[in-house]
């Protein structure tokens, strides 16, 4: 061994140091290394779970699948609302530069107008970077064809079929079956329901009236999921997704509807302004819920523009509404059933007289009839629709207390669960509305009494309850309630109901059935033969109405049925069919329609026509009379009413 | 062979004896690192050999066998060179301002024709050869304290500061901290090496607001917060972080990291490399990495221990310093420990520069166990 030229001892120091001094730096070392091995154990043992789910949130991409909405059919699965297929255009804003230039160049490819192409730009500057932009929606086969073979040089741009909704009978059922319309931003909720990210889905709508809206979740469906494995930069790595769930399809909700009924209401109604209600007066199923003027629910699907929205909502016809449950008008004299019944149950004597001569002194006051009537009973004070005959019927009630409950009794005054929102419940007033109402004067004054009888004053109801009280006074046993909806993903709602007992004397009910045939006979509505159904011994009973636009007896000139049609008075027509046996129910509201019967009768007729001819019982009762029942008519049965 | 062999004189020159004195477990340790290196780099290019496993495997073998071949040269070679060396690399470091070749913002390499060499890699085992002949001659006073330390000193910060305005920090501070540890171990006062710490405390914020780039700040800002710079800077920290962490017990399988696979893990074949592994072979495997690192860093400061020449022990010594602070600055870095820095890690990551000279590194440590009994003469090889 060589020897060393330094000294032993220093060289022995030296050594000793060095030894003791890298013992110090392996240690330091070893301690940095323990640490490692410890902040591992933190990451991959301890945490592991958390940063397995961010691993997972980097690697796959979830793309969610629209569920295709749930159809809405008829009683008899006509289908109301359905899907199509929509070639359209999405453009997916993260990967595009330069979005003026790609929208340019797809003007090239398909027509993009400028107001278009402005109000696209803004929508693609609005929405959430995250979710794609639909660009152009209902190409053609050709334009989207087009676009898919120049796809390469459109980044960001992709074409695809998505399903859009469409209505068939497009103005029909535009209120009582709704739209679906574009989400809005004002729709996305942070929870519930709407906080769903399929909402951002392109193309993807909701509910936004009616059934459509009501039941918005149940027909939506649930998303399916398509996890694509993606890189770094957000590239599908396969067009094969690694995992799929397929969407679940809405559910199916079947009316009670009839398409045909509501169309002939459309048809009946023509550009008047009004609503027709029509029910079956055993079961409580609507068939009829329409209002008029209707719109083209197919273009709230695609996007009303802002002028022709404002076309809509300004037009004083008032499309927008649905005046089967939101338009309430005083009952007019169809409001007569109900005061006569309310006599009755309290022993009036139907055969009890009063003498009209148009005119009639009372409280100070001289209170008109439309015409001289002459001495009447009650059974003729309804078929004549006397006005001074109820006055002092009404009067000799005792207050306006008995009228409100009958008509409470009948369905007036409420609110009935149809299973859609915007109902308004009208007012049935009473001397506790009197007092809860006008606190500087509540008392009920005898003078109120009088209008009340003929269904003015501060009555109001919409289409929807008269149909109701009709229904009620057809059936006679039972307060049949309404049902819209059937059965929901094919669950039957409210099957067996189980009505309330009207809980009037048969007897008395007799009679107002046989006073309201003698309406149509004789009556009111039988001058012109406008409630004629045409049917041989089908006929149909009801009550006209008329509803003051304006109130007379604060000196307001009135323009009846004639002058400016803002001016006019609304027509009601309630009526059942057939007029012994009834079974459909309806009523009729023909805003500014003048006169009850002219306006609103021929209505009536046209859509219980429809009804009736579906009906199959009736069908065969038209087709082949029984002999027995050709000879019972109306002129046989109003006197036995009038002696019941 | 007996020991009467190896006692002859002579013998222990001949290059067969040498062969069998080398290190051989640690070759064997070298080669396990650089292999699970080469088998990520292979599985994170998707299965394929190209564009790193390839490479990164021959230059090992190449760099193996280059570095048994030099570890049979004499201790007196080395420590005659040792100046010259140092000489010719700090030169190349100050070029590098001047014709090097700017990458990611920072002028790191040197262009020859087809070759580009980092000078402030090979800087690192030259100043280990500097410093090892410089107090290899001294005696222990005068290592302890003396005016003489300012050379030692002199040599660390020269290129330390060179690396540092590249701008390479994380390097900088390697050649610093590893010098700082040879004057430790070669006997510096531990009084003076305190006050050396307390004062560098002092400057370090004044450096941070005045001599540290605006990049190294948020790099800094970043470690600190990396929630909230998420696509920059942070980026690195949270995406290694999720690759480690869901790599869990047993890892997600070779060639099945997603994060490195799918590209979210940046810089996954250098810097990076470890967090790329530990998401294929989960915590039994980065565990394993780290045992074998370990194993290096000890066994090599044993062979420091034993050489009988000063020389050779801190050559040696500081060699592992520089490799275990690699390993340390890396590993810290990779698990959100430490700032985003430059620095790989060793022999997992790719990258030829830093291979060449580690491996050169692990000529000096394996030449200091052949060469183990054998003195150096100072004073040859003149400059001091």
């Amino acid at each position: 061994m060589s020897r060393s030229p330094l000294f032993l001892d220093d060289v022995n120091a030296r050594q000793g140091l060095f030894h003791r001094r890298a013992l110090l730096v392996g240690g330091v070392a070893g301690l940095g290394l323990t640490a490692l091995i410890g902040r591992l154990a933190q990451l991959q043992l301890v945490e592991t779970d958390r940063y397995a789910e961010l691993s997972d949130h980097n690697e796959f991409q979830v793309l969610l699948v629209a569920p295709p909405r749930g159809l809405i059919l008829d009683r008899n699965r006509v289908v109301l609302a359905s899907n199509r297929p929509d070639f359209r255009l999405l453009l997916d804003k993260s990967r595009v530069g330069d979005i003026d230039a790609v929208l340019a160049d797809l003007g090239s490819l398909i027509e993009i107008d400028a107001p278009r192409l402005a109000r696209l730009k803004a929508e693609v500057a609005d929405a959430p970077a995250r979710a794609p932009v639909t660009l152009a929606e209902d190409l053609s086969w050709e334009e989207f064809s087009r676009v898919n073979v120049r796809a390469p040089e459109l980044p960001g741009v992709t074409a695809d079929m998505g399903e859009v909704r469409v209505y068939p009978f497009s103005a029909a059922f535009a209120h009582v079956v709704g739209y679906v319309a574009k989400v809005s931003a004002a729709d996305i909720t942070k929870t519930g329901p709407n906080s769903d990210p399929i909402l951002l889905n392109p193309g993807f709508r909701i509910g936004k009236q009616g059934v459509e809206k009501a039941f918005d979740l149940q027909l939506r469906g649930r998303p399916g999921e398509k996890k694509f494995k993606v890189n770094s930069r957000g590239e599908a790595l396969s067009s094969e997704p690694v995992a799929a769930s397929p969407a679940e399809p809405g559910a199916e909700i079947q009316l009670t509807l009839d398409a045909d009924v509501q169309n002939r209401a459309l048809e009946a109604f023509g550009a008047d302004s009004g609503a027709a209600v029509m029910m079956d007066c055993r079961s409580g199923d609507v068939l009829c819920l329409f209002s008029a003027p209707s719109f083209d629910a197919n273009a709230f699907v695609r996007g009303v523009s802002g002028p022709d929205y404002r076309a809509l909502a300004e037009y004083e016809r008032k499309p927008l509404f649905n005046k089967a449950l939101t338009a309430t008008y005083p009952p007019g004299s169809t409001f007569k059933t109900l005061v006569a019944l309310t006599a009755l149950e309290q022993g009036v004597d139907p055969g009890r007289t009063y003498t009209c001569n148009r005119h009639w002194v009372w409280g100070g006051r001289t209170w008109s009839c439309p015409e001289a009537h002459g001495t009447l009973d009650l059974h003729n004070a309804i078929a004549q629709s006397c006005d001074i005959y109820f006055y002092q019927l009404a009067l000799s009630l005792g207050g306006p207390d008995a009228m409100a409950a009958m008509a409470r009794r009948f369905g007036l005054g409420a609110d009935h669960d149809l299973g859609i929102p915007g109902q308004k419940p009208g007012l049935v007033p009473d001397r506790a509305y009197k007092r809860r109402a006008f606190p500087r004067d509540p008392v009920w004054h005898p003078g109120e009494t009088p209008s009340m009888g003929i269904g003015q004053g501060y009555l109001s109801v919409n289409a929807l309850q008269l149909c109701i009280q009709c229904a009620r006074l057809a059936n006679g046993v039972q307060a049949v309630e309404p049902r819209l909806v059937a059965s929901v993903g094919g669950v039957v709602q409210n099957p067996n109901p189980g009505f309330a007992p009207l809980d009037v004397d048969p007897a008395h009910i007799a009679f107002i059935h046989s006073a309201m045939s003698a309406v149509v006979a004789y009556g009111t509505a039988a001058k012109g033969h406008v409630a004629d159904l045409g049917l041989g011994d089908v006929r149909m009973a009801g009550k006209t109405g008329t509803a003051q636009a304006h109130d007379y007896a604060k000196g307001q000139l009135g323009q009846g049925e004639h002058g400016a049609w803002s001016q006019r008075d609304h027509a009601w027509f309630i009526a059942y069919a057939p007029s012994d046996a009834p079974r459909y129910a309806l009523s009729i509201l023909v805003e500014h329609g003048g006169f009850g019967a002219e306006a609103s009768a021929p209505k009536a007729a046209k859509i219980m026509r429809a009804a009736l001819l579906k009906d199959p019982e009736i069908r065969a009762r038209i087709l082949s009379p029984p002999a027995v029942a050709a000879a019972s008519g109306v002129a046989a049965r109003a006197p036995q009413g009038r002696q019941a | 062979m007996t020991l009467g062999a190896i006692s002859r004189p002579g013998e222990r020159d001949r290059l067969a004896v040498k062969l069998t004195h080398v290190d051989w477990t640690v070759c064997l340790l070298l080669t396990a690192i650089a292999g699970v290196g080469g088998m990520v780099l292979y599985s994170i290019a998707g299965g394929h050999w190209s564009p790193w496993a390839a490479k990164h495997l021959i230059l090992f073998g190449l760099c193996l066998v280059a570095t048994i071949a030099l570890a049979t040269v004499d201790l007196q070679v080395w420590f005659d060179l040792a100046y010259p060396v140092y000489a010719v690399c700090l030169l190349l470091l100050l070029a590098v301002p001047v014709i090097g070749h700017a990458t990611l913002g920072a002028r790191r390499w040197l262009q020859f024709g087809p070759v580009q060499i980092q000078p402030s890699e090979m800087i690192k085992v030259a100043l280990v050869l500097a410093l090892a002949r410089f107090y290899h001659g001294l005696d222990l006073d005068q290592a302890r304290l003396s005016w003489r330390l300012l050379i030692p000193a002199a040599l660390i910060l020269v290129p330390a500061a060179l690396v540092a305005h590249q701008p390479d920090l994380g390097t900088a501070i390697l050649i610093a901290v590893t010098g700082g540890a040879m004057m430790l171990m070669a006997g510096l006062s531990l009084r003076l090496a305190g006050a050396g710490l307390a004062l560098l405390a002092a400057v370090a914020p004044l450096a941070f607001m005045f001599v540290i780039k605006g990049y190294q700040k948020a790099r800094l800002l970043t470690f600190l917060h990396p929630e909230a710079d998420r696509s920059g800077a942070g980026y690195h920290i949270i995406q290694s972080k999720i690759a480690l962490g869901s790599g869990g017990l047993l890892g997600k399988g070779f060639e099945l990291g997603t994060q490195s696979q799918l590209n979210f893990l940046p810089e996954k074949s250098t810097d990076f490399i470890f967090a790329s592994m530990a998401e294929e072979f989960g915590f039994l495997g980065s565990l394993s990495v780290i045992a074998l690192y370990a194993a290096v860093i000890f066994l090599g400061l044993r062979i420091a221990a034993m050489a009988h020449s000063h020389f050779a022990r801190l050559a040696a010594a500081g060699v592992i310093v520089g490799f275990a602070l690699c390993v340390l600055i890396n590993g810290a870095m990779v698990m959100g420990l430490a700032p985003v820095v430059g620095v790989p890690m060793p022999l997992l990551s790719f990258g030829g520069t830093v291979m060449i000279t580690m491996m050169a590194g692990f000529a000096l440590v394996l030449s200091a166990k052949v060469h183990r009994y054998s003195e150096v003469a100072s004073g040859s090889g003149a400059l001091l």
